[in-house]
């Protein structure tokens, strides 16, 4: 199981009564399996709502938890993916895969199995022996993605993931993890603030305001997508090209814009 | 490289060949200031053979050599892990860094007397102040190096959920030792500058008493052979720490290349 629920959730960093509000009021159930993206104009509080989940932050007011346990602290079963990769450098491909297996006493013949098929999945079986700063952005990011699949856990928490990578790259890890999550479905919370990124991959897409950020509106995907049979579009700007994909990126962006007004004003 | 190390020995040639011109050949320098190559040699065959200043030349240096690596190797063992405690913990650093503002200002080579009035002539002392010069820079930079590990890579730790035992040894550790490995360096030359000194005052054997008693004896061939004898070790020791950087530290060099 993996449900993510935000009830009544706020943060505040600093001190309660004049310290700077990041989010407010947050209601949000994301169901098991379920792949939501959260996008909003900078700063508006999407990473802060992925690290209350990861356990990295506390929420100030109301209660962060994965199939009903709030959450303390950090813990393999919410595997992260960050913008910046955060791979050991010190350690091989194989070696950063492995460690989160290890940690939960996988026993040594179904680690090297999980390994091995992972690697096998991501395109990496040729690079298990390198180390992260021989390999480019892109294939940092498969690691890392791999790392944090390896180990089944029940939520997959994204942060910006493709943030960093050129727009070629790019494109190409949103195809392979459109196959990965449809082949291998998880409950994923996607932050993002790409805005056909989060069309393409989610199931839903949570839409934020600025700072203090509140979620605005939250789309369904996934039944257009189906309706409209998206995924028999093997590549990304066929699904891009679709009137139905246009529609709601439009809607997305008026609505993003009428934040960035509001920003200005 | 071999370019370079050609240039190098070159270098090294020239150096000699004007030394030997300006002591033995032209008399630019009195032979009583600075002593010329013969001089030096015999010097050298003195020591290597009857001895001098109370042993011969190896028996000197296995001294030397001997206080250098345990006092340097008890720094490493004390300050390592103090400085992963202080990069680790804010508490642990708000306790000891005042005690290190306090201490640090005083030059290891003031604690020499006070090391000589607890533990006397002997080799015990000499470790005790040889350990202190070399423990500060140990310390310091393996908290810097804690300190300097990417917030997101702890992160990552934190949440593939460590032991607390391994988090030390494959995460701290590892991606403090580029630093580690600088405070190491600085500790090692502490500890030959402090060895020296230390044995200057006081000491029955080691370089030290070799430049001590040449000086009295007014004997500058000696006394060049004790400063020769010390840079070779010194660049022997810091050499052997260095391979073991390189091999420690292989993914680091994977990553310098890689950042061009």
């Amino acid at each position: 199981m993996g449900v993510i629920q935000f009830k009544n959730v706020g943060k505040t960093f600093g001190p309660r009564d004049s310290g700077f509000v990041a989010l407010k009021d947050i209601d949000l159930e994301i169901r098991d399996k379920e792949f939501v993206a959260i996008v909003g104009p900078s700063g508006c509080g999407k990473t802060t709502c992925l690290r209350m989940v990861a356990g990295f932050e506390n929420a100030t007011d109301g209660v962060v938890s994965v199939d009903g346990t709030p959450i303390k602290r950090p813990g393999p079963d919410r595997a992260v993916v960050f913008q910046q990769f955060a791979l050991f450098p010190w350690k091989t491909v194989y070696d950063n895969i492995d460690l989160g297996l290890r940690n939960l006493n996988v026993s040594g013949s179904e680690r090297s199995s999980r390994i091995e098929a992972i690697l096998n999945l991501m395109n990496l079986t040729q690079y298990a022996k390198h180390f992260p700063h021989q390999l480019s952005g892109g294939m940092q990011q498969r690691v890392a993605i791999a790392r944090a699949y390896v180990l089944d856990p029940d939520v997959l928490l994204m942060d910006e993931p493709f943030g960093a990578l050129d727009a070629q790259t790019r494109v190409v890890m949103q195809e392979e993890l459109v196959r990965l999550a449809r082949k291998n479905p998880r409950t994923v919370l996607f932050i993002t603030h790409a805005v056909e990124e989060a069309v393409y991959l989610a199931d839903r897409v949570a839409i934020m305001t600025r700072a203090p950020g509140r979620i605005k509106e939250v789309l369904d995907v996934a039944s257009i997508r189906n309706a409209e049979d998206w995924d028999s579009h093997e590549k990304i700007e066929d699904v891009m090209d679709l009137e139905s994909f246009v529609h709601l990126r439009t809607h997305i962006w008026r609505s993003l814009r009428e934040e960035k007004a509001a920003q200005h004003a | 490289m071999q370019r370079r190390v050609s240039i190098g020995l070159a270098t090294i040639l020239i150096v000699c060949a004007l030394w030997y011109a300006a002591t033995a050949m032209f008399g630019i320098i009195p032979p009583g200031r600075f002593p010329s190559p013969a001089e030096t040699w015999s010097a050298l065959v003195h020591v290597s053979g009857r001895g001098y200043g109370g042993g011969d030349l190896t028996m000197h240096v296995y001294n030397s050599l001997r206080l250098v690596v345990m006092g340097f190797l008890f720094a490493i063992a004390t300050g390592v892990p103090l400085g992963l405690l202080m990069g680790w913990s804010r508490k642990a650093e708000a306790f000891i860094n005042p005690i290190f503002l306090i201490i640090r200002p005083i030059p290891p080579l003031a604690w020499i007397p006070l090391a000589i009035l607890w533990l006397g002539l002997g080799d015990a002392a000499k470790i005790m102040v040889i350990w202190f010069s070399a423990f500060v820079p140990s310390v310091i930079n393996t908290f810097a190096g804690v300190r300097n590990i990417d917030r997101p890579v702890l992160e990552a730790a934190y949440m593939l959920g460590m032991p607390k035992i391994r988090f030390v040894s494959e995460v701290l550790i590892p991606g403090a030792s580029p630093m580690i490995f600088t405070g190491l360096r600085l500790s090692l030359q502490a500890s030959w500058t402090t060895l020296v000194a230390a044995e200057l005052v006081g000491a029955f054997y080691g370089i030290g008493r070799v430049l001590n008693v040449a000086q009295q004896d007014l004997y500058p061939g000696m006394i060049l052979v004790g400063m020769i004898a010390v840079a070779i070790l010194g660049w022997g020791t810091t050499r052997v720490l260095g391979m073991a950087e390189a091999r420690a530290l292989r993914w680091n060099t994977a990553a310098l290349a890689a950042k061009g």
